[in-house]
């Protein structure tokens, strides 16, 4: 078989039970691999309304043909299963070395069913697979996790596992693989502690083999050429990492501030910037699996309060925990970033929770009793102390590893929450950003930047210059990336790869590794259909077009400072052309003609 | 007028901030600044007579490519930046 | 140091240099390595290794050195290992009887058993332009010409990983 292995491991949790079946080909062809296939899997076998924290939930490991392999930044994996934070079809994205060793071990993915009775976690060493009691590793945290499953397998061994946030059922919190690598939204985490599945471990010796050589490496030269000369994949990532965007979002006036109530300027941006963790904090950078950009930063605070070692921050998280907390201690974001790594929590969901306390602490809301601190915007404290509180659901921190939709509606004050169908929105105001708007809406796994990233056009012209301000032509280029983006998360790449790469190099290498003849269009086609696979599967748990929407705040209280000034999101108006581009009725529902000729139906 | 930098181009610089006199458009102060900063600056911001694809122009937190390009005219109290392509995550 | 080349070109002899300090730990060099051999992806038969030490936050990536005087071809019984007038540590494949002392022999451990082949694997500078140097993204891995002071140093860098794994053993 070449790309994929051709063989998933099927667990059931209850039983104990391991198989090894046949990837179904017909199911590849169509869905590819990674998110695509995981997302067709779980709608086949799961009914999309079940309650997503039960057994019947199914959790899917899955990786792509191109997992594994030289292509362009080839670490990814997908985790999927019905999310608990939003109750849409979940999923998420990772890469560091998991996913390649999943495959060099001989398997695309790994379904997981049911719940065990006790802690497990599951040790795959090649053919070699077996169900070990997790039992003295409840409670521990992803790096203690890792290292102990690490002495006691291999040690060349991979880890994915959950920390505490997850096994508390944390309602964000993430898969957490090779310590620092998250899967991270949309609480995939909390299923895997739903299941008493407390790791996956992986070693793999068996060799990935491509249809056409000489024609993948070709194609492999040609992308990787092109990541290399690219000022933001060969220089911007490389050098300063993704929090760099903080300057750049809070000149454009679309940083949001202060959970959104502030506008898009947070007059302390240089403080938090990827340009001040370069100068203060950089150890060095560091790349998954095969990648060439290495866009990862190892950073350390060396001393003070929050003396603190890890990985990141990346913006969305440097954001959450600053900008939108109005934090300003570089350190504290740091240190608090650091605690998510290690207790298994999504920082965007977390910081901007956080940042959602904060504002209803100011209006008088919530008392200072209930939190047990103060906690007025700005207080680097309180991130951290409330980031740990929550990733062990002690004291208030029970309340905020529900998320700010249910936190906020609890006190009766859900527009104070800045989610789309529950999952926070990240780093960028959309009043001053009008597609990524319409991406919030419509994100398949609710408030999401990764499924359409409508900044790269929107804000650096890549590929071509779009004005964040205006609505035209926006529904169009959404569904443009929306698609492409699915198959990149099919295919085993990374999101990243897209600002030097586009459709015509992701297939090149795609068709080499797989030996199957897809036209371009024919491989947009694929994304399509994932895209409205997912839909499908949320139309079927409950959501409707009411739900493509966003917080009040972004539809009624216009910018106050920047080039936005006065803006609103304009959402009306894009959501329409949205679904017609779509090829969906007016409620934003897949039309008969569109599901046939996806050959989903 | 203000002119604001980032990342990389600050080295250029040697600071974050640089005071330029007045200028009537977006390309009289970029030619200021090339003529002040030397061959590699031009080379980052100019492929030619054109703005390279390598820098990001803001006037007022407006992308020049969304306004008059290197023809936008400046006012005294316009706030410019200068960014190099860079990107955003997860 | 110079040898004559048939096209009269005088021509220096390159050498694997390896900075730590630049590697980002993406292990492409490996996944070349193993496309170069098998045209198929294994890190596991690949000649290079890349070794993450977390805590120092670094990566080393190893590989044979081509030593001046390699204990590996000293121990063959069977003379399957030479080094060329090129600088290259050469692996005779039709002589080798696979009783791999060589893997024992090679104080830094650069040579493996491929089980996907079934044979000695060691870098042998894939005949001149290695893989690992053309790929690697952060320039970790370069090959280039030996000038003196690149000689002192790739050996004070094979002193360290003698060091650094030395300790690791115990």
């Amino acid at each position: 078989m070449f790309g994929w292995k051709g063989t998933i491991l099927r667990v059931n949790l209850t039983e104990g039970s391991i198989k090894k079946e046949s990837l179904d080909l017909k199911d590849a062809h169509m869905y590819i691999g990674g998110r695509g296939l995981g997302v067709k899997i779980l709608t086949d076998e799961v009914d999309p309304g079940i309650e997503p924290l039960s057994p019947e939930n199914k959790l899917i490991f899955m990786t792509g043909p191109l997992t594994g392999t030289m292509a362009a930044s080839p670490g990814r994996y997908e985790v999927v299963a019905k999310a608990p934070l939003t109750g849409t079809i979940g999923g998420a994205n990772s890469g560091g070395h998991f996913g390649p060793e999943l495959k060099f071990a001989g398997y695309d993915g790994i379904i997981f069913e049911g719940r065990a009775e006790k802690p497990v976690y599951l040790w795959i060493n090649d053919d070699h697979v077996e169900l070990r009691s997790a039992e003295h590793l409840w409670g521990k945290n992803t790096f203690e996790t890792t290292d102990q499953l690490l002495k006691e397998t291999a040690e060349d061994a991979r880890v994915a596992c959950i920390g505490p946030a997850g096994e508390k059922l944390v309602l964000f919190a993430t898969v957490m693989n090779d310590k620092h690598r998250a899967a991270g939204r949309s609480g995939m985490g909390a299923v895997m502690g739903s299941k008493n599945l407390k790791a996956v471990v992986v070693r793999g010796t068996k060799s990935v083999d491509v249809a056409d050589p000489e024609a993948f490496y070709k194609a492999c030269v040609d992308a990787r050429r092109k990541l290399k000369e690219h000022p933001v994949t060969g220089t911007g990532l490389p050098m300063y990492g993704t929090e760099i965007l903080i300057n750049i979002l809070n000149q454009v006036g679309a940083l949001p501030t202060r959970n959104w109530r502030d506008g898009g300027y947070f007059e302390y941006a240089e403080e938090i910037s990827g340009e001040a963790l370069r100068e203060k904090y950089l150890v060095r950078n560091k790349g998954c699996f095969g990648c060439s950009i290495g866009c990862g930063r190892v950073t350390r605070v060396p001393e003070g309060k929050y003396k603190s070692f890890g990985e990141g921050p990346e913006y969305e998280a440097g954001w959450a925990l600053g900008a939108s907390c109005g934090v300003r201690d570089l350190a504290a974001i740091c240190k608090a970033n650091f605690i998510c790594n290690e207790l298994g929590l999504d920082p965007i969901t977390m910081g901007a929770t956080i940042a959602c306390t904060m504002e209803m602490y100011e209006k008088g809301i919530i008392s200072k009793e209930e939190i047990g601190m103060e906690a007025p915007f700005g207080n680097a404290d309180a991130i951290v102390e409330l980031t740990r509180m929550t990733g062990l659901r002690e004291g208030f921190g029970d309340k905020l590893a529900e998320g700010s939709y249910r936190l906020a509606s609890s006190y009766g004050h859900p527009e104070l929450s800045m989610s789309v169908k529950k999952q926070e929105m990240p780093a960028y105001d959309a009043r001053g950003i009008q597609g990524m708007g319409l991406e919030y809406a419509t994100s398949n796994r609710g408030g999401c930047h990764v499924r359409g990233y409508m900044t790269s056009p929107e804000i650096l012209g890549i590929p071509v210059k779009l004005d964040p301000l205006v609505t035209k032509d926006k529904a169009k280029w959404l569904k443009t990336f929306q698609d492409l983006t699915a198959v990149v998360d099919s295919a085993g790449i990374c999101l990243f790869t897209t600002f030097a790469i586009g459709l015509p190099e992701i297939s090149a290498m795609l068709k080499a590794a797989i030996g199957l003849d897809y036209s371009d269009e024919e491989v947009m086609k694929i994304g399509e259909r994932i895209w409205n696979l997912e839909r499908m599967f949320n139309l079927g748990a409950g959501f409707t077009k009411a739900d493509d929407t966003l917080p009040p705040r972004l539809l009624n209280e216009p910018l106050k400072t920047g080039a936005g000034k006065g803006k609103v999101v304009e959402l009306d108006v894009m959501l329409k052309e949205y679904y017609e581009v779509r090829g969906w009725n007016e409620d934003g529902i897949p039309t008969d003609a569109k599901l046939e000729e996806l050959g989903i139906r | 007028m203000k002119v604001k930098l980032f990342a990389y181009l600050r080295d250029y610089a040697g600071g974050r901030e640089v005071e330029v006199s007045r200028c009537e458009t977006v390309r009289q102060l970029l030619g200021e600044l090339c003529g002040r900063f030397g061959e590699r600056f031009e080379k980052e911001l100019f492929d030619k007579e054109n703005l390279s694809g390598r820098v990001i122009v803001l006037v007022n937190g407006r992308n020049i490519l969304d306004l008059k390009g290197l023809d936008t005219e400046l006012k005294e109290d316009d706030e410019v930046s200068l960014f190099p392509v860079v990107a955003g995550g997860r | 140091m110079a040898s004559g080349k048939p096209d009269g070109q005088t021509v220096m002899n390159k050498v694997l240099l390896l900075s730590p300090e630049k590697c980002i730990g993406c292990r492409t060099c490996e996944i070349v390595c193993s496309f170069s051999k098998i045209r198929a992806f294994n890190p596991r038969i690949s000649r290079v290794s890349v070794f993450s030490f977390e805590e120092m936050a670094i990566s080393v990536p190893m590989m044979c050195m081509q030593c001046e005087e390699p204990y590996c071809m000293k121990v063959c019984p069977t003379s399957a290992i030479t080094r060329t007038e090129e600088g290259v540590v050469a692996f005779d494949e039709k002589k080798c009887i696979g009783c791999k002392l060589c893997i024992s022999a090679c104080p830094l451990g650069n040579i493996s058993f491929s089980h996907v082949e079934g044979k000695i694997a060691k870098c042998d500078l894939c005949g001149g332009e290695p893989k690992c140097a053309e790929f690697c993204p952060s320039g970790a891995i370069e090959f280039k010409e030996p000038v003196p002071s690149a000689i002192e140093r790739k050996k004070a860098i094979a002193e360290k990983f003698k060091e650094l794994f030395g300790e690791g053993n115990e």
